[in-house]
């Protein structure tokens, strides 16, 4: 192979070095006016009156508020939202009405300007308030919510899934040891340094389009044919340059709200969030509260799990009702655990809805299992790299719902990490070395694309998947010049406009190089069909004995009888020209539905495994802590491209230890406490370790040249490994994200300073 | 207050990138505002617009600077550069070059800022050390590539321009 397995720089490179792609942020149109939104103060509130009058200043061209809007539900699994609140408000941030003028300095001052008269409520702010016997509901009317009906509900929960395996109670009460622990963590944000911004035009009264920065475009464009009552086709969606996403760009953000503005206005609008809008009302992390019941054998073989999640979901469902099912399946752990009751469950609050950011659920649950893991090892006097190897999954092994697993490269990635940090001896006092092993899924769903060999030779890429940053398109590209036998600058990607690009479920869940890849992969098989097709009229040869090299079609064995593909491009003109279609849908993996309830989410398709580790300096005096080294080994199944992989390790490893180590999103009353990028912590150059990567590549069955996912997992593991690591460093174990110095700081006083 | 709708503008003269400008600006307007909506250079990015990101870094007398801090009605007479200015007549920047070779890039919203930080930096002359490097970013944030390509570019962009002995410029 020459193109894939090659570290090839990133098609949409030039553009962002010179200051050429154009983002969300830099979009504008003819004609465009400024939206701003007007936000809930409470958590909690019941609208009394809104006056408008006085935000008709000169400028404004459109004021709106709930009775503008339509009154269409909308949502993820659970229709259970509106555009602008219409009598009660649920969270701080909320937006209540909206403003539409020449200026953005206009639309700020007839902000100022509207009147909104409230009567402050009893908030709930979290989700054991939520849950208490008699509590109030957060949405009195959620039994007429439209719902998945898979989805398990009642009360303040809008979603909930289990895992039973096995008998549960009979092996707790015959195991050696039984251990309990509880494990929190607290909401942190995707902190993308682009903020959501959308424009939207009507270019009729019921023809909209709608250029944004979304990760989601076909959704994106259903969200809004629901809300205002139009046929799918009716909306355009075009996704601009992405700056970040994380998963904070899946669900509709400030889309709706343009459109209405526009609508109002007949003219096009852009809105365009501030970071401190980002902090209020975006899709963060949740977070969660796990507890642990873990039963071992003296010899320290895993017999049984008992795990209960509760995941703090905000006052809107958004992404939460799904996220469950994939709680359980971290929770449980890549271990053989032959007795299991594992349920999550996401709890409505007077929060933001929280969401979907990189492996939604993976650091949570994996700091609790992956520290819990640690210290049930040294609780029974064992290695915490032995306890693991003696308890991973292996080949041939069944996952937590009965899924049958191949090529699992755990044990290899533990082995890995651990030579390359030299486990388990620190190398100075107050230093220690952490590890842990995870497994994260690679997202199914259904891509398409067009590819179309045009005259001069060169190939184009129509996908409806965004590129969101990752390079998975460069990857996807790669494929098809592999087998096209052209140059990986002779192809051109277009991505993505619902309008002009075929159907993709969409840059989520580790999935676009995989799932486009094998889409560009099946497009070139066709397209050489009839590119040898058009060729062997012209040789004079039997397609079979063609071949494609360097951007022609060679008669193998006599490489003087060739023909260039542009000269093939346009012979192939004439029969309409070349171009294919290329389909792929992941096949759902066999598991066992007898375990799961509640379930949407029921099993890891083509599941990664990977183990990373560090080691870590703790101040004892301050309880600082620095990370020294951090290393991490991840199966990627193939690597397309391994540079771009690489980054992906090391940007979610550093992502993961923002989470470990800084970043927080306090809430008192139901205020979130940090409005930017000022006071969140998100980690700076001058605080992170270098990132030392270890690719291997156990194939899956399914991915192009057996890849598979990579985005979401090198997030995953790292707050559990620099728990991990300081508990070796200092002795003690902070059971709570993030892990700041403060916290170590108080723990060692607490336990009276370094064992 | 200013009625809103008919905000006082001043005359700003200014070099961005090598070419003379005289624009009217609102009084209130950042360096980021008259480069982003006054000359519809949209290749500075804005993100925190309070100094905390990097995003919008432009060079202004060389210097970098927060360009969301700069008053625009503070810029008249001087110059500045922007992502725009960095290539010229089509060919990139050895930084520009390095910052694609290391894979410095991936949603590349920080990039911009990320470059003339660094060209700031490398424009001081020889190849800096890795701490050198970072402490000379350190306004700079970027979310996708946990720094370590952007570290490396900088230092492949430095050994480049040294080994041309053009500080700064273009081998």
């Amino acid at each position: 192979m020459n193109i894939v397995g090659r570290s090839a720089p990133r098609l949409d490179g030039p553009a962002k070095v010179t200051g050429r792609c154009v983002y969300a942020m830099d979009m504008a149109v003819p004609g465009m006016l400024w939206g701003r939104i007007a936000r809930s103060v409470h958590a909690h509130a019941r609208i009394r009156r809104i006056d408008t009058s006085g935000a008709w200043i000169p400028g404004v061209m459109a004021v709106v508020t709930s009775q503008d809007a339509p009154p269409r539900r909308f949502g993820g699994l659970v229709k259970d939202e509106t555009m602008l609140a219409a009598d009660v408000v649920r969270y701080a941030g909320q937006p209540v009405a909206a403003v539409a003028a020449t200026s953005p300095e206009v639309a700020e001052e007839a902000l100022q300007r509207l009147q909104v008269e409230y009567e402050v409520l009893p908030a709930i702010t979290d989700p054991a308030q939520a849950l208490a016997p008699g509590a109030p509901l957060v949405h009195d009317a959620w039994e007429e919510y439209a719902a998945h009906p898979q989805v398990v509900r009642h009360g303040n929960i809008c979603g909930e899934a289990s895992v039973v395996r096995g008998d549960v109670d009979r092996a707790f009460a015959q195991a050696d040891a039984v251990f309990e622990d509880t494990f929190t963590t607290a909401p942190v944000h995707q902190a993308y340094l682009e903020p959501r911004a959308a424009v939207a035009v009507w270019e009729t009264a019921s023809r909209l389009v709608v250029y944004s920065n979304t990760q989601l475009p076909f959704e994106l464009q259903n969200t809004l044919a629901e809300i205002f009552e139009l046929p799918p086709g009716n909306v355009r969606v075009v996704v601009t340059g992405i700056g970040g996403g994380f998963g904070g760009k899946l669900r509709v953000g400030v889309e709706h709200i343009a459109a209405l503005l526009a609508r109002r206005a007949t003219r096009p609008v852009k809105v365009a969030l501030s970071m401190e809008e980002e902090f209020l009302a975006a899709y963060p992390r949740h977070a969660v509260h796990v507890r642990l019941r873990t039963a071992v054998r003296r010899d320290g073989t895993l017999v049984a799990k008992e795990a209960t999640a509760t995941l703090d979901a905000g006052a809107y469902s958004g992404s939460s009702p799904g996220l469950p099912s994939v709680a359980t399946l971290v929770l449980a752990g890549p271990y053989r655990i032959p007795h299991l009751r594992v349920t999550a469950r996401a709890v409505y609050t007077h929060k933001q809805n929280f969401g979907s950011y990189r492996a939604p659920m993976g650091p949570q649950c994996a700091f609790a299992v992956e520290s819990q893991m640690d210290m049930i090892a040294r609780r029974l006097g064992l290695d915490p790299l032995e306890f693991r190897l003696k308890n991973i999954l292996r080949d041939g092994d069944t996952g937590p719902t009965g899924q049958v697993l191949g090529r699992v490269g755990l044990e290899d990635a533990l082995r890995r990490v651990a030579d390359a940090i030299g486990w388990p001896l620190a190398s100075a006092p107050h230093r220690g070395k952490g590890l842990a092993c995870t497994w994260w899924t690679t997202t199914g769903g259904p891509s398409a694309v067009y590819a179309a060999l045009r005259a001069d030779g060169s190939v184009t890429l129509a996908t409806g998947c965004a590129e969101l940053g990752t390079g998975a398109l460069t990857g996807a590209a790669q494929i098809l010049a592999e087998e096209l036998g052209v140059d990986l600058d002779r192809i051109t990607v277009t991505s993505a406009d619902t309008a002009a690009t075929p159907y993709d479920y969409g840059a989520q869940g580790s999935r676009t190089a995989f799932s486009v890849g094998n889409a560009a992969r099946r497009a070139a098989a066709e397209l050489r069909r009839q590119i040898l097709d058009v060729a062997a009229d012209v040789l004079e040869a039997h397609p079979r004995d063609l071949q494609l090299r360097q951007g022609y079609v060679t008669v193998a064995g006599t490489p003087g009888r060739r023909v260039a593909l542009g000269e093939v491009a346009r012979l192939g003109l004439q029969r309409g020209g070349i171009l294919a279609t290329g389909t792929f849908v992941a096949p759902p993996t066999p598991y066992d539905p007898a375990c799961v309830r509640g379930h949407v989410y029921p099993a890891f398709h083509s599941p990664s495994f990977h183990a990373h580790a560090a080691e870590v300096e703790v101040d004892p005096e301050t309880g600082e802590i620095r990370v020294l080294r951090y290393v991490a080994a991840h199966d990627v199944g193939f690597a397309i491209n391994p540079r771009l992989i690489e980054g992906q390790i090391q940007g979610g490893v550093v992502q993961g230890l923002g989470q470990a180590l800084w970043e927080q999103i306090p809430y008192e009353n139901g205020q979130p406490l940090v409005h930017n990028l000022t006071d969140y912590g998100v980690p700076r150059i001058t605080a992170v370790p270098f990132v030392e990567s270890t690719l291997l590549e156990y194939p899956s069955d399914v991915g192009p040249y057996g890849a598979k996912g990579v985005g979401e997992p090198p997030i995953i593991a790292p707050a559990a490994v620099v728990a991990n690591a300081v508990h070796a460093a200092v002795g003690v174990r902070i059971t709570s994200l993030p892990i700041t110095a403060p916290a170590v700081y108080a723990a060692l006083r607490h336990t009276g300073g370094i064992r | 207050m200013t009625a809103p709708g008919s905000l006082r503008t001043l005359s700003v003269t200014l070099d961005v990138n090598g070419t003379r400008h005289v624009v009217d600006t609102p009084v209130h307007y950042t360096l980021l505002d008259l480069l982003r909506r006054g000359l519809g250079l949209t290749g500075t990015k804005e993100s925190c617009r309070e100094g905390a990101c990097g995003a919008c870094t432009v060079l202004l007398d060389g210097r970098p600077v927060a360009s969301c801090l700069v008053l625009a009605a503070s810029v008249s007479g001087r110059s500045v550069l922007t992502i725009e200015g960095v290539a010229a007549e089509g060919t990139l920047h050895p930084l520009q070059e390095a910052f694609l070779a290391s894979g410095a890039v991936q949603c590349g919203y920080c990039t911009p800022g990320m470059i003339l930080s660094a060209l700031a930096l490398l424009r001081e002359g020889g190849v800096p050390d890795e701490a050198t490097i970072r402490r000379a970013l350190s306004g700079n944030i970027c979310r996708c590539t946990g720094y370590a390509t952007i570290v490396e570019a900088v230092q492949r962009a430095a050994a480049r321009l040294v080994a041309a002995r053009v500080p700064g410029g273009r081998p």
